[in-house]
This record gives structure tokens, sequence and C-alpha cells, in this order.
């Protein structure tokens, strides 16, 4: 059936959320008083109410067709891939290495062939990193890999 | 990989992998790692030092903000980085000595990590009112905060800092109980007391001087043993008031290293820094920034973790009590 | 001495060619670093640090604060074109902007932000001069109720701006004060949810979640849908220069955000986000037509530039008139004065009349350099467009690893991006807005300390709300922005039912 399965399944997973969030603050955070709140006051009625809202966006969408709508988990692998590589590898790899797998990494899903254009971007962003980010803002990060 | 077995591989790292010869070092440039962003109190003050500490090393010194969690990320990310013995770091009292009680998953044990190099600087606080509160004095103050317990309120610079810390030892010193607000800088707390909405705040020198001068506020006592070279009228207060006479609470900023660091490099250290400090006019510039110069060996900054590190962790355990 | 003789006074100090030099060096560097996504003021200080110890303090404060609003120049930049805010001030700007550059007007939405920026900031510092002890006033008069109430009026305003539902925008901006409750409790010290790292103790990373959010959410949308599309033809000159329509859209928004930036920049804490995100909120109420919202409607653009560039230059009123800085980045700033021996306070103005009226004037030359310099450049950023997005989006990821990694040098907040960027992804393909999970993350905290910090000071009494009078006006404000808004809510239910029939 075509229901508005965006908004139901958002609703859904945020109602879970905030009733895990209030779970979660109610038992190990001190709820406290009106007069001095404590640290859980605000996350459990947060959470409170973000199960709330969340089951008032789910519930209505039950009844609602929409447009269905595709995640596309390739694309967000490649993405999420290579900031991941860039941001865990460069103190070991040095920027220059890191950058390099990273561009090459999330040229990966886009839809155009070839190997050569991926090569040639991976180099051609790693020297605009490079000039921009060691030489302009002087930042200080290891830009060679670390030999053991 | 969670933090401390990061922080303990870092440690192995280092105590294999010293420089073999201390007089060579250093061979390349030295990290400096500062818990606190560039601009920032702390941070100006390890530039003032490294600035011709790099000139007496003969290579240049990279000052590597990394702020975080009151200071205590420096540490880590220095400790993280100890791997090649060119990192070294600056740290305020706070990681060094209250962290371990009041941060979970610290991450290094500080008399088993740190090895101390030097103490750079000291500085008191002071207990600043609105200029027309109706404390006249400290003495004034006391009879205030006596008269009905809670009803004067003090800001702090959040849960656990030094400034809180110092109220907690004062209450217990002059047997006052305040209320506590906790504010997160003293910008904040500076309005808030100009503001009247709350009665008082142990402050940084150099945070409440520039409204003492407009007449905004006033400094009724300071936290050192002798009164301090930037406010030098403001009374101290221990023995006055009713405060007992070894009332002392001050912040510091230290030189360390990691543990396992060659003892050789350490002592080269410090005997430059206590040579920059000696200088007059770096002493000038420190004064300017609410900071005295202190030095001394590595030993007696040693001594002095402990000892502030038993002190703050007696309030802690008060406080804690009191909850 | 008068505001006029100050200012002459202030000429004499502004046009010293090594200032002139500084100014220009700060705010080209300003510029430089608000279009690069991320990296920001933080980043820009510790490489500016180093130099301001060698040139006298009046013209490192002049090139610091010409980063600072110059910064607000750039934002708009990679806003406008990418989608990558790198403050929630510029986010607000994507809401209209961004649309607009999809269809072609990138050009007039760049030259919108400049002029209305422009406006902003030279009404701003009309104001500084004017109502600068005005505002002082009103900046030590603000107490901690005051300040709750004021938030909880701001985000009650703006709650429901760039949300199709009105559920779906309360569950972000509820989502987003949740995640702003991550790290250490102001009052209590306690840790929330944290689990163990220490990284999180401060909390996210306001850039990380913002460039998660927006810009790798938006690259991996994208990355196929913008391959589909041909490459936008070469925009010609006419194109790019807005349209009489446009045009005579502009004044009013940029005069209304204008008064809301001067007054919320003066307060101490988050005026700039505050007022953009109001300045939206207003535009869209007032206007004949607020469906074009979200849409490219220029008002959209106008009106929080003008905002967020008035409360830049009114950011200064606290910082200079009393000495307390208005937020963390002008106090790090103003460590490069300290160390001058230059203390900033009530009476830098008698002691040390240079730096104020310097400053001062410093402002209009460069907000004039600002304009000079960007308006020129909206043709190469407009042509950037035409760079096929298979070339540019790998570059745009590692602009926003190191954006986030130069805020406190953590590589954690690298591998926070990575995992808020897949949320994003998500929450955008099932259209919830992410700007309304900024505001949340932004003004959640603040709403949380200051209503607790409120209720402490004022020993548990619930009436501190009513009986202050800043207070009881943004509390009877609130109550009736409430009411309005059930009654319009009922009015379209009735007369939609009346249709029906």
């Amino acid at each position: 059936m075509n229901r508005d399965w965006a908004d139901i399944c958002g609703g859904a997973v945020l109602a879970l959320l905030g009733l895990g969030v209030a779970i979660n603050a109610g038992l190990r955070l001190d709820f406290g008083t009106l007069r001095a709140m404590g640290p859980g006051f605000f996350p459990t009625v947060l959470g409170a109410m973000l199960a709330l809202l969340g089951a008032g966006v789910a519930v209505p969408a039950w009844r609602r067709g929409a447009k269905p709508v595709t995640i596309r988990w390739g694309d967000a692998a490649a993405v999420i891939a290579a900031i991941l590589i860039f941001g865990l590898g460069m103190s070991r790899l040095g920027v220059v290495l890191a950058c390099f797998l990273a561009v090459l990494i999330a040229s990966l899903p886009a839809p155009h062939p070839g190997w050569r254009w991926r090569l040639v971007l991976a180099c051609a962003v790693t020297v605009l990193t490079y000039i921009v980010f060691i030489l302009g803002l002087r930042m200080s990060l290891p830009v060679w890999p670390r030999l053991p | 990989m969670t933090i401390t077995r990061r922080a303990i591989l870092a440690l192995s790292a280092a105590a294999f992998a010293a420089p073999a010869f201390a007089q060579d070092w250093p061979t390349e440039p030295v990290h400096v790692y500062v818990g606190f962003p560039a601009g920032s109190s702390p941070d100006l003050l390890a530039r003032i030092v490294t600035e011709p500490l790099a000139e007496k090393l003969g290579q240049p010194i990279v000052v590597e903000n990394k702020p975080g969690a009151g200071g205590v990320i420096g540490i880590q990310q220095m400790l993280a980085n100890a791997e090649g013995g060119h990192a070294i770091g600056t740290s305020i009292n706070g990681p060094l000595t209250t962290s371990p009680r009041l941060v979970p998953d610290l991450g290094y044990d500080v008399a088993a990590y740190i090895a101390p190099i030097a103490l750079v600087a000291t500085s008191p606080l002071v207990l600043a009112v609105a200029a027309d509160s109706e404390a006249a004095d400290l003495q004034g103050f006391v009879d205030l905060a006596k008269a009905e317990p809670g009803a004067l309120s003090y800001g702090s610079v959040g849960q656990g800092s030094g400034a809180h810390l110092t109220a907690e030892l004062f209450d217990a010193e002059a047997g006052v109980e305040m209320l506590h607000i906790p504010f997160t800088s003293y910008a904040e707390v500076t309005t808030s007391i100009i503001g009247h909405e709350i009665d008082a705040g142990f402050m940084a020198p150099s945070a409440a001087m520039p409204q003492v001068e407009a007449g905004k506020m006033r400094m009724l006592g300071v936290t050192s043993a002798e009164p301090f070279a930037q406010v030098p009228d403001v009374p101290v207060i221990a023995g006055n008031a009713g405060v007992p006479g070894d009332f002392k609470a001050e912040l510091w900023n230290a030189f360390i290293a990691p543990a396992g660091t060659d003892p050789a490099v350490i002592e080269r250290l410090n005997t430059e820094i206590n040579a920059i400090l000696s200088d007059e006019t770096v002493q000038q510039k420190l004064l300017d920034m609410g900071w005295q110069a202190a030095g001394g060996s590595a030993d007696d900054l040693a001594a002095r973790i402990g000892a502030d590190t038993a002190m703050w962790g007696a309030v802690i355990d008060r406080i804690e009590a009191a909850k | 001495m008068s505001a006029w003789e100050g200012i002459l006074y202030g000429f004499g100090v502004a046009l010293q060619p090594a200032v002139l030099v500084y100014c220009l060096l700060g705010v080209t560097l300003g510029t430089f670093i608000g279009v690069l996504p991320g990296i920001g003021a933080m980043a820009a200080i510790s490489l500016l640090l180093p130099i301001t110890f060698y040139i006298t303090p009046e013209a490192a404060l002049i090139m610091l604060a010409g980063v600072y609003y110059g910064a607000q120049y750039g934002g708009a930049v990679a806003s406008i074109l990418l989608r990558l805010p790198g403050t929630p001030q510029s986010a607000v700007t994507t809401l209209d902007g961004y649309p607009m550059a999809q269809q072609g007007r990138a050009g007039v939405a760049l030259f919108t932000s400049m002029i209305s920026s422009f406006i902003g900031s030279i009404l701003g510092i009309v104001v500084l001069v004017v109502l600068a002890g005005w505002l002082s006033r009103a900046a030590t008069a603000f107490g901690a109720a005051d300040y709750a109430a004021m938030m909880i009026l701001g985000l009650v305003a703006a709650s429901t701006i760039g949300a199709e539902r009105p559920m779906k925008g309360f569950a972000m901006v509820v989502f987003g004060m949740i995640l702003g409750c991550i790290g250490t409790d102001v009052n209590s010290g306690a840790q929330r949810f944290t689990f163990g790292q220490t990284e999180l103790m401060d909390g996210i990373n306001l850039v990380a979640l913002a460039m998660g959010l927006f810009g790798v959410a938006e690259v991996i949308g994208n990355i196929r849908n913008a391959e589909r599309q041909a490459a936008p033809e070469p925009v010609s000159l006419r194109q790019m220069m807005p349209t009489r329509d446009d045009l005579r859209r502009i004044p009013f928004p940029a005069l209304r955000g204008t008064a809301l930036g001067s007054f919320f920049g003066a307060l101490p804490g988050t005026g700039s986000t505050l007022s953009s995100f109001l300045a939206y909120a207003m535009e869209r109420r007032v206007s004949r037509s607020p469906e074009r919202f979200g849409k490219g409607a220029v008002e959209g653009v106008a009106g929080p530039e003008a905002a967020n560039n008035a409360a830049a230059i009114t950011a200064f009123v606290p910082t200079l008139t009393l000495g307390i800085p208005g937020d963390p980045i002008m106090a790090l700033m103003l460590g490069a004065l300290v160390i001058h021996g230059v203390q900033p306070g009530p009476l830098m103005l008698e002691a040390r009349p240079e730096m104020f009226w310097g400053l001062v004037v410093s402002f209009g030359i460069g907000n004039l350099l600002l304009l000079i310099l960007n308006l020129p450049l909206i043709g190469i950023w407009v042509s950037m467009l035409r760079i096929p997005f298979r070339y540019l989006y790998p570059a745009i990821l590692i602009f926003v690893c190191l954006g986030v990694y130069s805020v406190r040098g953590a590589s954690f907040d690298i591998a926070a991006v990575a995992l808020i960027g897949m949320a994003g992804y998500l929450l955008a393909l099932a259209r919830f807005s992410p700007a309304l999970l900024l505001l949340g993350f932004v003004l959640g905290p603040l709403i949380e300390t200051n209503l607790r910090r409120a209720m402490l000071i004022s020993r548990g009494d619930p009436m501190v709300f009513l009986e202050r009078p800043i207070a009881c006006g943004f509390t009877i404000a609130t109550a009736a922005l409430i009411l309005v808004s059930i009654w319009q809510a009922w009015r379209r239910h009735v007369s939609k039912a009346e249709e029906g029939k």
C-alpha cells in the first residue's frame, strides 16, 4: 500500500528516540525539583515531548498517501567512508595521502565511467587542499605519513 | 578505541621512544599542547613562554590548541602524541588536581602518566561585589552571610571550577553558607553582579579590575597568602574576618611532559623556563594578564600538585556530602 | 568627546596607511574563511595571533574585527551556492538562497545578500554610535529570567519556519534541544549522554552539526540528481543582475532585519543566531505571499543577512562599553589586546579613545571594502556552479572535514560529521527541517541554563517571569503569539470546512 512511509518511519524513529532519552535520563540523571531542577529535568521532559511529537507525525501519516522515497545507500556509504577515512586516517597517513584516498572513495558513486578522471581529481583536490590549508591557513596538521 | 586504552598506548610508546641523547634534544619542532583555544588566557601565557623558549632550544615550537573539557583534552592529546618525544604541554591546575575527581573516563592518572616540568605562574581570585553592595568590607560581607544562611548568592564559572571550589572553601573556613549560581564565563558573572542578580563572585583579578576602575564593582579580598601585585590594595582574606590564617586558594599554570620523558630533557626545560621567568619583561607581561611568575624545580611542581589535589579533594568531599 | 568629534578622530586613526592595510587584510581573510565551509573565526585567530603581537593594539583590533564581520559576508556564499552553512546564521540564508541558486538565480541571491549585509552593517554602525549607551544598559538589565523568556519567545516565533507540517517542525526543534543537552550539565557538572567520550563533554560541535545536516546530506542526495541535469547555461550579466521587482523586495526586509539584528546583537550571548531566525520568521509573517518562502524568496535572504551583519556590529557594544565580551570569539579577540596591556573595560572609551573611535570608523571603511571586494566576485562564484558536480563534491567533503577540524583540532568531530551527515540525509529525505533542528540545538541549552539559573536565583519562585518587567513583556508576547497562531489555524480550518460545503 502506498502510504507516507517517510513520515511514518521518521515519526516512529523520533518517538522511540524520545522515549529512550526520557527513560535513560529519568533513570540515570537526577530530576530535581522545580526550585532546583536537576540535570535530568530537561532531557526527561524533552524526551517525552519528542515521543509525543514523533507519534503525532507518524500516526496521521498512516492514512495518507505519498510518493515513495528511495534511499541511496551506496552513495551514502561512499561519502561516509570517505569522511571517516580522512578523519580517522589523517593523524597516521598525513593529510596528503588521506585526502587522496578520501577523494577516490568519494568519487566512486559518481555516475560517470572511467578511472582517469578520478585519479586526476584526487590529485587536484589534494594539491588544492595543501595550498589552502597548509600553505594558506597554516593549520597544524601532519602532512606526510608517519612511518612506524 | 576507548580513551583509556589510547592513553595507555601512548604512555608505553613514550617510554620506549624517548630520544637517546638529551643533549641532542630537540631534533625536530616541539609541540606544546594547550587545552584552551588560541587567544585565551592559558594560551597567551603559553605563548609568552614558548616564544623565547623556541630561541633557546634552537627549534621552532608549535602551539597546539586542543580545547575541551576544561583543559583535559589538551593533556589527553599530549599523551596521545607522546611518541617521538617532542610533545610537551601546559596545563592549568584543574586537569592535574581536581579533574581526576570530577571527570569520569579521564583517561590518565596524573601521578603515573605525567612528568612535571615547572610551575609557570600563579593567580589568586578576588572576592568581588557590586559597587553599591551593603558589605563595606570582608567583615561586613561575612556578617551579611551569617545573618541569613543562603541569602547571599555567588557566581562561578561552572560546577567544580576553581571559582566554585574556592567559594566552597571560603564557605567552610568562614563558617558561612552562600547559594551557588553556576555560569560559564567571567563575562556572565560580571554582568550578573553589576545587574544585581547575584551578590558576589570569586573572580580572576584581571576580569574584575576594569569594572572596579570604572566604579561598578569592589574587591573585598584576595585569596593569596600575600597581597597580589596586580591589585596591591586589596586585603588578603586569610586571617581576616574570622577566616583562618592558612586560607589560600590559587590557580596556577605549569609545563608538563608525558611520563617517561628523559629526565635530562625535563631538567633542561626546567632550567630554560626558569631563566625565561626571571626576565622582568616576561614577568610584567604575565602580570598584565593577571599572573604572577612562579618557577621552581620539577619536584616543587610535583609537591604542589600533590598538596592541591589533597586540599581540593577535601572540598569536593564536602560538596558531595552536602548533596 | 561628541560623536562627531569622535568620528573625525576615528578617521584619523583608521585612515593611517598601516591601519588601513590591516583592515583590508582582516576583511579579505574574513571573506575567505567565511566562504570556506566551517572555517571560522577560531582558525583565523590562531593564524593571526602571532602577527598581532608585533603591531599596535588598535591595528590588531581593527584587523581581527574585520575578520569577524567579514566572515559574515563570505558565509552567505557557500550557503547560497552549495547549501553549506558554517554557522546557524547562514543556515537561515540557505532556506531561500539555495533554492534561488537552483533556479539559476544564484547571482541575484548573492547580490541580495551583499547589499543587505552592507545595509545592515552601515545602519548597525549608526545604532552603535547613537544608542551604545542605551544598549549597554539593556545588556546589564537583562537577567537570567529575561533571557529565558526572550529565548522562549524566539523559539516559539521561529519554530515553524521551513517546515511543511508544524508537527514535524516542532519535532525537529525538540530533537535539536535534546542534542543540545549532550555534554556537561552547567548547573550540576553531571555528564549527560556523553558515553564516556571526553570529546563530548563540551557537547556536539556546532559546526559539525551544521555541516553534517546541510552540506554532507546535500552531497549524498545530489550525487546522482545533479548529474542528470545538464550543467547550467553560462549566466549572462543580465541574469546576474536583480530585476526591478527583486530590488523592490530588498529595502524593507533589510531595514526590519537591521532593527532586529541591532537589538539582539547587543545582548551578550546568541544575538545574531536569534536575530537571523527571527528576521526570517518576521518576513514570512508580514509577507502577503508567505507561500513563496522556502522556494526562493528574495526577502528570505535580505532580512536574515541584514540582521546577522547588524548583529555582528552591535555585538561590539557590550565589549566596548562594558568590557564584557558578548561571545567567546570576541573574548578571544580581546586576548590579543590584553597582551598589549590594553584592558578592555567601561573606561576604554575615555582612556583609549583611539581604540573605540578608530574601530567604529574602521567598521564603515571595512564594510565598504567588503562590498567593493565582493560584488565583482559574484561572477566568479556563480561560474563555479558550472563545474560538474562530480568534480565539486569530493572537494566539498574534504573542505568540510578540515573546516570542522579547524574549530578545535579534534578528529572526533570529523567522525561526528560522518554520522550526522548520514542522519541529515535521512531527515532530508523524509522532509524534516534541519534549520529548525539547529535552532533548537542553539537555543535549547540557553533556555535550559537561564531557566534553571532564574529559578535558583529566585529561590524557586516561578513568579519571577511575571514580576521582572522585561521577562513579563516577553512572556506576554509569547502567550499572545501562541493564541494568535491557534486562532489563525482555527480560522483556516473553518474556512476550509465552509469551502468543502
